[in-house]
């Protein structure tokens, strides 16, 4: 007698089954030989905390702990700062062009933070142009590196995640509320701060995490800011790929404690944010209130500072790359040499950046928006278990999954180091939970009886899938497919890690310039991924905009 | 076309015991409901039947094929939905297409059943437009014939009408009723409403807490309840203790309240009540009369609307009623 699987299990528990396989072979098994090079003596038999005490115990790591979340909560603090204001502003003020400032603030989230971190030393460092000026007008100013550079970098590329989130609550917030506390007596000031700002509250600090996140895994910004200051997901790499004899025990305690601290932060969040969603049923949007013509400037002046400042380095960087260079110095003749020099050598880095992209997208596509559908379609323990693990990519930093992908396909049964396919692997993995969870948020929207439908017209539920909740998906998964296009084209901290002789991308050339001296060749490879990258969001917008009027 | 037997179904979700040992025989043709409150298990029953929902034991068959273990979309059933589920992504012709090109019918053979399905339900002339352009009404007609067009075994309703307005939902009620009876589809049909249970049904079931509390042609429930839940689910009714009325057996009576007239105006014979009027509600066609009885028991009338009547609240009235409409729950 054979244990039945009742048959509408059946996809949902292959699907769930494929996800593990992938899953477990891609993330699991790398993660665990990270934790098991840290855990394991020197002649990799025994275990032992003796390499955990090793590095703890030397004060230079103990500082790297320190400043990484130092800077991570210094910058967390004066993101949510900045961007609260301006998301109430964007909600609730008369502030014009609004469409032209959220389209223009949403845009850091793709470009590559690094490339702005080298435009602020090409800019402010110590022979930076806006430096040389100034002191030619006998004005100096502290140093740009360290510290104050990668909060002021992580500032203005990481505030559209707490930007975002925090609109769309101010705009779901029901305006009765507020109306009742007027009734009750309340001044519109005392309103803003007793009922508004708790009710968007839970939004604000999920973004807010986010923001901790990004600069606890981050590793191009601090490579190019830090100096000598050391910043955990940078000491990780360096002692894996550094110099020195590789060092996978080290490298791999490393790595534990960043996991365990993202990890740590996750949990935060699941525990203290998911119960303290308000969900208020505002049926529309909160009206724009009717503020004195000062305030009303005031808010203008404050959003398009923050949303120009946030791309000036980007557009720095543009008519740098067309500058040129002799050794690091900057010479104000406009000429493409840059572009010459980038690409007279190979087309080879840009080929390898747009197909691994493409190739990413593809993958991350096909094993999320199906993980996305599952979780959210059926509930049961291995969904939940399904959808933890899938989420898991996102505590584990770039840095680290690529340590443990050399560390796991070495050698054994599957090698894949030196090829092309090891790169396109951990950009999948490490997409996947934006997949998942925009995948998931795709299908909620999708009513389950037309699945029920089609499948009591006689479609199985594979083909119910691909003939009805695909189809539906569309819009969704495109942009979807867009925006880990984008990231994969711009990703760094893996791409260093793993990327060996011809499969150089644009990331890497960029990455090698900067510890060479090539600015030259840096601007022009800086520029081009920000072209890679702005063209498809452009293209999306108009996407996006041809099928919203589709489904008028 | 076959008649479905169901036989000892169970279905425990948690501790719930929602559908808990039902024992049903719907035959051939027949447009049988279940009635139900919400969380009576009749909406479980109907998901089992169409496979959406697994049996922990029991069997289900259409005819003599035993279907409980068969994939959803291998049953030959067409099922109408609550809110419709057409698809947006298909124009009108393209989802009453969708069963037929997953039968396989040959091309030239779809638009000819396509417009036929169309013209039951009166949709001729529609097959090009989206869905989005229809409306409430209008997709549920759509669902309807795109679950006749596959000229399926066995037909199931959702509560089909509970998303549209009063006045559509009685006239499609009436139409639903005369397509299946034309088709002579077996046809299972689950609301919560009785009155529309009542209209469109040849037999219902009454559910309550995942059991059947009674089974039979419409207004035999609603005439002879065999339960206090069946009687008060069936209509508004007055429910006594049989002692009250002066009856040897013990146990409740119901007696609905369109049983009772004046006394003046009722027939030799018929038990009078009086009391004093505490409400009086005109409806038009017909007046309902709360009246407190002497043990201060509230009794609930409805009388055909006459001119004559000039009942006001705190009046006293001598009610008769009809012995023979009187019937004793156990």
């Amino acid at each position: 007698m054979t244990f039945a699987i009742p048959y509408r299990q059946r996809l949902p528990l292959a699907i769930a089954a494929l996800g593990f396989l992938f899953l477990g072979v891609f993330l699991l098994y790398p993660l665990f030989n990270v934790f098991s090079a840290s855990l394991l003596d020197p002649d990799g038999e025994r275990l032992t905390l003796a390499n955990y005490t090793k590095m703890l115990g030397r004060p230079f790591y103990r500082t790297a702990i320190l400043n990484t979340l130092g800077i991570g909560l210094a910058a967390t603090v004066i993101t949510t700062a900045l961007a609260v204001p301006f998301a109430f502003a964007l909600a609730r003020l008369p502030v014009p062009a609004k469409a032209a400032i959220l389209a223009l603030a949403a845009l850091p989230l793709v470009l590559p933070s690094f490339v702005s971190a080298y435009a602020i030393v090409l800019l402010l460092g110590r022979s930076g142009i806006v430096t040389q000026w100034l002191q030619s007008w006998g004005v100096g100013f502290g140093s740009i590196y360290g510290a104050g550079g990668i909060v002021l970098v992580y500032t203005l590329t990481l505030y559209p995640y707490v930007l975002l989130p925090t609109i769309a609550a101010f705009k779901a917030v029901d305006v009765s509320m507020e109306e009742a506390a007027q009734g009750l007596g309340s001044s519109p000031r005392r309103t803003v701060w007793t009922v508004t700002l708790p009710i968007v509250l839970p939004a604000v600090l999920a973004g807010a995490l986010l923001v901790f996140i990004e600069t606890l895994e981050n590793f191009g910004v601090p490579f190019v800011l830090a100096e000598d200051m050391p910043i955990f997901a940078v000491e990780a790499f360096k002692l894996f790929i550094g110099e020195t004899a590789p060092n996978p025990a080290s490298a791999g305690v490393l790595g534990v404690l960043l996991i365990l601290m993202t990890a740590l932060v996750l949990l935060v969040q699941r525990r203290f944010l998911s119960a303290r969603r308000f969900a208020t049923n505002a049926r529309q949007a909160p009206p724009i209130l009717t503020v004195g013509r000062g305030l009303q400037a005031a808010s203008a002046i404050y959003c398009w500072a923050i949303v120009i400042l946030a791309l000036v380095p980007f557009f720095a960087i543009v008519v740098l790359s067309f500058l040129e260079f002799r050794g690091p110095v900057l010479h104000a003749n406009f000429s493409p040499a840059n572009f010459a020099g980038l690409f007279d050598r190979s087309l080879r880095p840009l080929a390898n950046t747009l197909i691994f992209a493409t190739l990413a997208a593809a993958c991350v596509t096909l094993v999320g928006v199906p993980i996305g559908y599952v979780v959210t379609r059926f509930r049961s323990g291995v969904a939940t278990l399904l959808d933890v693990t899938a989420t898991l990519p996102f505590a584990v930093a770039g840095t680290v999954l690529a340590i443990g992908f050399i560390v796991s396909f070495n050698s054994g049964m599957l090698v894949l180091t030196g090829g092309p396919l090891i790169m396109v692997l951990a950009y999948t993995v490490r997409k996947v939970p934006f997949a998942v969870r925009s995948a998931s948020a795709i299908v909620h929207q999708i009513d389950a009886s037309l699945e029920e439908a089609s499948i009591s017209l006689g479609r199985s539920p594979l083909q119910t899938f691909l003939r009805i909740v695909v189809p539906l998906m569309l819009g969704g998964i495109l942009s979807g497919v867009v925006l880990t296009w984008v990231t994969v084209a711009s990703e760094l901290s893996a791409t260093v890690v793993l990327y060996s002789g011809p499969w150089r991308t644009m990331t890497v050339v960029m990455f090698q310039a900067l510890e060479g001296s090539g600015a030259g060749i840096a601007t022009a490879a800086a520029s081009t991924l920000i072209v890679v990258t702005l063209l498809p969001i452009i293209l999306l917008y108009r996407l996006v905009r041809r099928y919203e009027l589709s489904m008028l | 076309m076959a008649g479905i037997v169901i036989s000892g179904v169970r279905r425990t979700f948690g501790t719930v015991r929602a559908v808990d040992g039902v024992d049903l025989t719907v035959g051939d043709g027949e447009f049988f409901t279940l009635l139900g409150p919400s969380g009576c298990g009749k909406t479980t029953l109907l998901r089992m039947i169409a496979g959406f929902c697994e049996l922990d034991s029991g069997e289900i068959r259409f005819g003599t094929e035993r279907i409980d273990r068969l994939p959803a979309h291998l049953r030959d059933i067409g099922m109408v939905f609550q809110n419709y589920a057409v698809f947006p992504n298909l124009t009108v012709a393209g989802n009453v297409a969708y069963g037929l090109k997953a039968r396989k019918v040959a091309a030239s053979e779809i638009a000819g059943r396509v417009e036929e399905a169309l013209a039951l339900v009166q949709l001729t002339g529609y097959g090009g437009r989206w869905p989005h352009q229809l409306s409430g009404g209008q997709l549920q007609r759509v669902a309807i014939a795109r679950a006749l067009v596959i000229r399926p075994q066995v037909l199931l309703f959702d509560e089909p009408l509970s998303n549209l307005d009063a006045r559509l939902r009685v006239s499609m009620r009436s139409e639903i009723r005369e397509l299946q009876k034309s088709l002579g589809i077996t046809a299972i049909y689950v609301t919560h409403d009785q009155e529309e249970a009542m209209s469109v049904s040849d037999r219902i079931a009454l559910m309550n807490a995942g059991r059947l509390e009674q089974v039979g042609v419409p207004v035999d429930i609603y005439r002879h309840p065999v339960s206090r839940f069946a009687a008060e689910f069936m209509g508004t009714t007055n429910l006594f203790a049989a002692r009250a009325l002066g009856r040897a057996d013990g146990g409740l009576v119901s007696l609905r309240p369109e049983a009772l007239r004046f006394a003046a105006d009722a027939p030799a014979g018929w038990p009078v009540l009086s009391g004093s009027v505490v409400r009086v509600e005109l409806l038009g066609p017909i007046a309902r009369l709360d009246v407190r009885l002497g043990d201060g028991t509230i009794l609930k009338a409805a009388l055909l609307d006459a001119p004559e009547y000039q009942v006001q609240a705190g009046a006293t009235v001598r009610l008769a009623y009809d012995p023979s409409r009187l019937t004793v729950l156990p």
